[in-house]
């Protein structure tokens, strides 16, 4: 039986592209944007350095026993077979490699696991299908809006972050490319971690776990700025959330759920007096619901109702408030679906 | 020596009429082809969701396919491809060449191997009839992790139906391969004279005894959190969102070594044939499978790394610990090669890829197995480049070499070397034109599982690439088909040996009768047919062997 | 070596293949019940108390029973193996008709244990954990009733020998098995759940 014939010059074409594949590879790590993302795109590199010397010596072989070896004449191959001693370099070999890396690896998480006093405390809330930014130490909160606008976390440069992750309804994924790094957000369970931006500019961000329908469209944006301007953004939100007033007009609300939005930002009722809340929810198979509480830190919550299922429509009794300045929200979707309760 | 009967077993005529044969036979032989036919074609409703997630996200923009259906063609795609393709394809080599390779009559329980097999298409069935329920298929991905598989419409519930079923199916077939390997050698085929194959297929089953019980377990649990009112996931009423997450890694690490032992002996066993020498560590490769089959437990978080909730050091160590025994076999391989007197078949060229794409699969792992690089590249086109590196351009590879090597065998007909040349080529080429982008994009931060993306992410020129690639994959599996079609139509003429191979299947015709053997050959070592080959040519024919 | 050597080796061989193969579907299902245990030390360790609020106390009694009967059950049906090993067919009959009763007792006093509990199987995760794993096993036990009362059949009819009784003896691990993981469930539920 005859075989086909390989030219020689496939191995200097598979040598060629071994060779750019990998300096592809390795540019095309990012650098991160952050000490964190630098010490990992490091042990990238230390991989790579580790791995190409297999991949080469290992194709290498093969393309040399593919050319070298091609069956030419009748005589049998030798029938020689390796002993003990082969077993023992074959195994040895793979484990002192794993004996290096595995170090370096180590290493690297101790540094981007180290925790710093954090100037910046957010809490992240992922929820279907955007997310919530709650600036805990400055008290306001900016929200994404599913398919028509992404979240921006605006963070000074150069100051530690701490991040408090969590999810409202299902497992979602924080991850920033150019941090190199992404944590899931998990129901019931919050976790923290610690970075510190070290460049200006915006970098997108995107959920990684996937979270139903549209989870390819789960995107936001950390926005690094100078502290200066940094304080200004603060200013500015504040002013906006304070700006939000509105006067009692009767005892009766009307509220819509669409698109997983209020259509009103302010409610208000007279003080002291029994009110009712009628929610209309137009969101197919969504559930929404209506709840009152201090802010949105949710200390002290004056009202819930059950969770409605759309489309559907409920009227809520609730019972007399005293005059005061509240926060109400959906508690499926959080402060992405809020408003400010005023009572006078 | 002449095996014909054993007296506790009589084989029962044969019914009339060639389809009522198929429906109810028990052969092995006939089951194993049943196998191969029922995967092939769930193979092809697989590669045709593949081709229209690739369509899609050729260029960004929805074009083609919205979001819900994407996501319900990604998790068809997943769980298709790994239940009723891979795996099934791997068992049904097994049930055709496992008796044969041990020199027994049948498999051990031939009317369960017949309950096992039909399972599968009612398995796979119940799977795709979510298409037609109310909320359509199951849209979580194929790990369907947990709250995300509590909101899904019925297509969850008849994916999970279809799963249990599938489960099952390969639980007795485990079960079934285990005793008989165990009971029904031939006198002279011990344990070490095993073909690899046959250990491959031993420690597989041995992992499907093991790890999908728990599987089965947590399709019940997700099953009662559904539809009957409990609360495993459900974080709202003391339920635990990852539990999931843990169950179905227990099982799932362990599935992704029953979906390559199986071509690993294969491909070991063609290497060996095609290179002229016997494999050069033959305990090494035994030993290798055993280690990986033990450490396959050890490893499931490192599927978790990202949540923040596993012991990150451990499952590290173990990750990089089971690259051990994998590396081994690449040496061993390589062993085989050298000196050797290499004839470029068809089932070589395939071996021979198997060994390039596999050792890109398993590299690409290894930083994944570093928690610290993990967090970059989990849930990003690495880890899908990397899986398909693995299940792609290893198993797959390595099972098409297995199809080209025993087609013969089973058919009686040599397929077309021309055409396998062509399909092996666009294959090989096509494969890397797919995958190997997808390192790329995941470094650019290309997260899994989304129907679209935007254009100013830097990620659509290689989503254009792999695209192209997949439809030169597409071609190539054409050219397959091709091929078996016409030679199926070609009269009976394979030798019994056509490779000049080692082992016991080749010393039968080709196809072989019912009965299996008219006559074993006597078994001193692992090559019963190369010895017999050996001793006829005579100590001073230099003939080669 | 002749045909009728060969072919009586492999016989003799292939004669513990249903046992094993026993062996080993009880491995798998070993490995299932071992799910729902990890499960419950999962779900347990990540709760703030246990029993969560609003568990009625578990009474031991009836469980303590419950136990009692299936442990016994086991004794008597390995007295009927031992039977049949020494050639005793009535004696197997016996003690398989006595391990049957048991079994049945075991079910439906369960069943009553149910009526009595004071909670339900949608009452929160302890009522999960319970529920499903309790019924599982249930199951399970009646799985083994209908195997057993098949044997029984096989023993009545005279088609079991002290040669050839395979079918009693995968039937006695897989009882034996469904025993064992009662006393687990049982050491779970009662024994190291506070009061």
């Amino acid at each position: 039986m005859g075989s086909s014939p390989l030219p020689v010059t496939r191995t200097r074409i598979a040598r060629l592209a071994a060779a750019s594949a990998l300096l592809l590879l390795t540019g095309c790590a990012k650098e991160g944007i952050s000490p964190q993302g630098q010490e990992v795109h490091r042990l990238f590199v230390i991989i790579m350095i580790l791995a190409a010397p297999v991949f080469l010596g290992v194709e290498a072989v093969l393309i040399w026993c593919i050319v070298r070896y091609r069956k030419r004449d009748d005589d049998p191959a030798p029938q020689t077979v390796g002993g003990s001693r082969s077993l023992v370099v074959f195994f040895a070999i793979p484990a002192v490699i794993i004996a290096v890396l595995f170090p370096f690896g180590e290493a690297t998480l101790m540094n981007i696991e180290r925790r710093e006093t954090p100037q910046v405390q957010i809490k992240v809330e992922g929820f279907q299908w955007e997310w919530t930014f709650l600036y805990l130490n400055e008290g306001l909160f900016v929200a994404g809006k599913t398919l028509v606008r992404p979240a921006v976390m605006v963070l000074p440069v150069d100051e530690p972050v701490q991040i408090q992750l969590v999810s409202r309804d299902v497992i979602h994924s924080f991850f920033v490319p150019d941090l190199l790094f992404k944590r899931d957000a998990i129901p019931g369970r919050t976790t923290t971690f610690t970075f510190t931006p070290t460049k200006l500019g915006t970098f997108h961000g995107q959920c990684a776990e996937f979270c139903g329908l549209w989870h390819s469209r789960m995107t936001f944006d950390v926005k690094v700025v100078a502290p200066l301007d940094y304080q200004a953004w603060i200013k500015q939100q504040r002013k906006k959330a304070q700006g939000i007033t509105c006067e009692p007009q009767g005892t009766t609300l009307s509220l819509i759920a669409h698109n997983i939005s209020w259509n009103q930002f302010c409610l208000a009722v007279p003080a002291n007096t029994p009110f009712t809340v009628d929610i209309t929810n137009q969101d197919v198979g969504i559930q929404h619901n209506f709840s009152i509480y201090d802010s949105f830190f949710e200390k002290k919550k004056y009202f819930t109702s059950p969770r409605i299922t759309g489309p559907d429509s409920e009227t809520l009794n609730a019972n007399p408030l005293p005059p005061g300045h509240y926060y109400f929200q959906c508690d499926v979707h959080g402060p992405a679906m809020s408003g400010a309760f005023i009572v006078k | 020596m002449a095996v014909t009967q054993a007296p506790t077993r009589e084989l029962t005529p044969e019914p009339r009429g060639r389809l009522l044969v198929w429906l109810t036979t028990t052969d092995h032989k006939k089951i194993g082809i049943l196998y191969l036919v029922n995967s092939f074609s769930f193979f092809t409703v697989g590669g045709i969701f593949a081709l229209l997630m690739r369509t899609e996200l050729a260029r960004p923009g929805q074009q083609l396919i919205g979001a819900h259906a994407y996501n319900e063609l990604f998790t068809i795609h997943g769980t298709l491809m790994i239940f009723l393709v891979i795996f099934p394809i791997l068992a049904g080599l097994g049930n055709y060449f496992v008796p044969l390779q041990i020199g027994a009559l049948d498999m051990a329980f031939p009317r369960i191997n017949a309950l096992s097999f039909w399972l599968l298409p009612v398995g796979g069935l119940t799977i795709l009839s979510g298409f037609l329920a109310k909320g359509g298929a199951a849209a979580c991905g194929w790990t369907c992790y947990a709250p995300l598989n509590e909101q899904l419409g019925t297509g969850v519930d008849l994916w999970l139906a279809g799963l249990i079923l599938v489960g099952t199916a390969s639980i007795l077939g485990a079960i079934n391969f285990i005793v008989t390997i165990l009971r029904m050698r031939a006198p002279g085929m011990t344990m070490m004279r095993l073909p690899v194959f046959v250990w491959g297929i031993l420690a597989t089953s041995l992992l499907v005894i093991l790890a999908t019980p728990v599987f089965t377990a947590g399709l019940i649990m997700l099953f009662a959190d559904r539809r009957l009112g409990t609360s495993f996931f459900d974080p709202a009423h003391g339920g635990v969102a990852l539990l999931w997450q843990n169950v179905f890694w227990f099982f799932g690490h362990p599935e992704v070594y029953m979906l390559i032992l199986g071509a690993w002996g294969v491909v070991t066993e063609i290497l060996s044939v095609f290179s002229g020498r016997p494999i050069f560590s033959y305990r090494g490769v035994v030993l290798s499978f055993l280690m990986i089959t033990a450490l396959s437990f050890t490893v499931w978080a490192h599927h978790m790394f990202a949540t923040g909730a596993v012991e990150l050091p451990f499952f590290s160590i173990t990750t990089e610990l089971i690259s051990i025994p994998t590396g081994v076999l690449f040496f061993v391989w390589l062993g085989t090669l050298w000196k050797g007197k290499l004839r470029f078949e068809v089932p070589m060229l395939f071996a021979l890829g198997f060994i390039a794409l596999f050792l890109i699969g398993g590299i690409d792992g290894v930083w994944a197995a570093s928690p610290a690089m993990d967090f970059a590249i989990h849930d990003t086109y690495w880890v899908v480049a990397h899986l398909h590196y693995v299940l792609f351009g290893g198993t797959l590879f390595g099972i098409m070499a297995g199809m080209y090597y025993w087609f013969p065998k089973m058919s009686g007909r040599m397929l077309s070397r021309k055409l396998g040349q062509w399909h092996f080529w666009l294959q090989f080429i096509g494969f890397n034109v797919t995958f190997f982008p997808m390192h790329i994009l995941g470094l650019r931060g290309m997260p899994r599982r989304i129907a679209d993306y935007a254009p100013d992410r830097g990620w659509s020129f290689l989503n254009l690439v792999s695209t192209i690639g997949a439809f030169l994959i597409a071609i190539s599996l054409l050219i397959f088909f091709a091929n078996v079609l016409t030679t199926l139509r070609k009269p009976r003429s394979a030798p019994a040996d056509p490779w000049r191979a080692n082992t016991l299947e080749w010393a039968t015709s080709s196809p072989p009768p019912p009965h299996n053997f008219d006559a074993l050959p006597a078994i001193h070592s692992g090559r019963p047919v190369y010895d017999a080959r050996v001793a006829e040519a005579g100590p001073t024919d230099r003939g080669s062997r | 070596m002749s045909t009728a050597e060969i072919t009586d080796e492999r016989v003799a061989r292939a004669t513990s293949g249903p046992i094993l193969g026993m062996v080993l579907f009880v491995a798998s299902e070993a490995m299932f019940f071992a799910t729902f245990f990890g499960a419950y030390f999962t779900i347990r360790a990540a709760s703030p108390a246990w029993p969560p609020k609003g568990i009625p106390h578990l009474e031991i009694g009836i469980a303590t029973v419950l136990t009692v009967i299936l442990v016994s059950s086991s004794f008597v049906l390995q007295q009927g193996v031992r039977a049949i090993r020494r050639g005793d067919g009535r004696g197997l009959q016996a003690w398989l008709a006595g391990t049957l009763g048991l079994g049945i007792s075991f079910l439906g006093l369960q069943l009553y244990d149910y009526s009595q509990l004071g909670f339900g199987l949608k009452d929160g995760i302890f009522g999960t954990l319970f529920y499903v794993m309790t019924s599982l096993h249930m199951a399970h036990v009646f799985g083994g009733v209908v195997f057993l009362g098949l044997v029984f059949t096989q023993a009545r009819t005279g088609q079991l020998s002290r040669s050839r009784h395979e079918s009693l003896e995968a039937g006695a691990i897989y009882w034996h098995f469904v025993d064992v993981v009662w006393v687990g469930l049982y050491t779970v539920f009662y024994l190291l759940t506070p009061r």
